[in-house]
């Protein structure tokens, strides 16, 4: 398949994509249980159990998806380091030596294993102690895939800086995804709950959620720039390259969900704030739960313009 | 939404656009430098890249002004660096052959020549 001049592997690129987004959305979820859902939500019995249970199941088909795509990327990856087809890197060892001799292998293997110990620790969700030891999982699923990609084959102390970007991205990246499927699910919930006890439990949901995005917000412009830096590097790469032309098409995308993001915190927000049982209430509710859908259907799009970006040359690469 | 969830848009955007991208590895420079002449066949050849490498799968052959493989087989890879040993082959061009994997996963392969002899 040949996009924005370069050939790519269509099925290895869609593979990754959704990788990446079923391990974000993950992680992201475990986040949203642990830092915003279970301290907002405790004082509601019922409606904290029925969300925690909607984001379990989040959290559960997200790892699903992450383990099964995870599996199929190792094999096309084989494949196209190979050239052989599937059977064949079987039968040849092929399989092997990627898994054993590869530094792609081996953080697969790594992540293979924060996955069942995600698992497990979802099934002993009853156990708090366990609390802890799931968000570390849930975070290393995510942030390893960090060594997997150019970051992972940078050299010297740049390497270092650019690993430490990456991780701290893909956690940072997480939270927010995470975030926006559980406010969704939040709103979800809260349409069939009696109004005035779950409006303020929700909105102190959404004032939780905002310091962690607060948080994530730092890592993710410290994380931004540093990787713009090291792999676009000017702003005429940004331009005059396919790497860099296709970075501008997520940027537009970056822009229009900026404007929903803007919508919602400075429109919207304080109408459900300071507004109950009204008209204006339900209706400024309403469009937030659009807005947030919205925004995570291009969070997801955005995903898949990565799957593409990965196969080309990083744009300060074509500018030397 | 909270004023967060607009900046953290903004910079998960920005970062996701940049972050999980990937590279390929470039030859760098090599020894016998690309296209140069050296007096006499070199008893090594030795190349960087722009990225580490892989060495399961990372290759390199040399062959002389004859078409005869003059390299001793098996390249040694380090990091950036690859390099293999070479047997004399007489003055002529050598053909350098290389095929690598970056550890991020691309591969790439190129060629040069070298000159030896006056």
């Amino acid at each position: 398949m040949s996009w924005f001049g370069a050939e790519i592997n269509g099925p290895l690129v869609l593979t990754r994509a959704i990788h990446f987004a079923a391990s974000a959305t993950t992680a992201g979820a475990v986040m949203f249980r642990v830092f915003v859902a279970e301290p907002a939500l405790r004082p509601s019995r019922d409606g904290g159990a029925i969300l925690q249970s909607r984001m379990a199941a989040l959290t559960w088909t997200g790892l699903a998806v992450a383990a099964v795509t995870g599996l199929v990327w190792f094999m096309l990856l084989t494949m196209s380091i190979t050239g052989l087809g599937s059977g064949e890197t079987i039968r040849s060892g092929a399989v092997l030596t990627v898994a054993g001799d590869t530094q792609f292998g081996l953080v697969s293997e790594m992540r293979a294993a924060f996955a069942l110990v995600l698992a497990v620790c979802l099934v002993l969700s009853r156990f708090v102690v366990l609390r802890w030891l799931e968000l570390a999982a849930a975070s290393a699923l995510v942030g390893a895939i960090a060594w997997t990609g150019h970051a992972g084959s940078t050299l010297g102390e740049l390497g270092v800086l650019h690993l430490t970007a990456d991780v701290l991205h893909l956690v940072a990246a997480s939270a927010w995804i995470g975030g926006l499927f559980g406010l969704s699910i939040l709103f979800a919930v809260g349409r069939r709950r009696s109004a005035s006890e779950w409006e303020l439990l929700q909105l102190d949901a959404v004032l939780r959620f905002s310091t962690l995005g607060m948080i994530s917000v730092a890592a993710l412009i410290l994380s931004g720039i540093v990787n713009a830096w090291i792999l676009v590097g000017s702003f005429r790469a940004l331009l005059v390259t396919d790497y860099g032309q296709l970075l501008l098409l997520k940027i537009m995308a970056f822009v229009v969900m900026v404007g929903f993001a803007a919508v919602n915190r400075f429109w919207l927000t304080p109408r459900i704030a300071l507004t109950t049982k009204t008209k204006t209430h339900t209706n400024a509710l309403s469009a937030l739960t659009r807005n947030t859908l919205i925004e995570i259907a291009l969070a997801l799009a955005i995903f898949a313009v990565v799957g593409v970006l990965g196969t080309l040359h990083p744009a300060i690469h074509l500018m030397n | 939404m909270r004023r967060s969830s607009l900046i953290g848009i903004t910079s998960l955007l920005l970062a996701l656009a940049t972050g999980a991208a990937q590279a390929h590895a470039f030859l760098d420079h090599s020894e016998p430098r690309v296209g140069n002449k050296v007096a006499s066949p070199p008893r090594t050849v030795t190349l960087w890249f722009s990225q580490k490498l892989e060495p399961a799968f990372s290759s390199l052959t040399v062959t002389n002004a004859a078409g005869e493989r003059v390299d001793s087989g098996k390249a040694r890879v380090s990091g950036n660096q690859m390099s293999i040993p070479l047997r004399a082959g007489g003055a002529g061009t050598y053909h350098v052959n290389w095929h690598v994997l970056s550890v991020d996963t691309h591969t790439t392969d190129g060629n040069f020549t070298f000159q030896v002899g006056q």
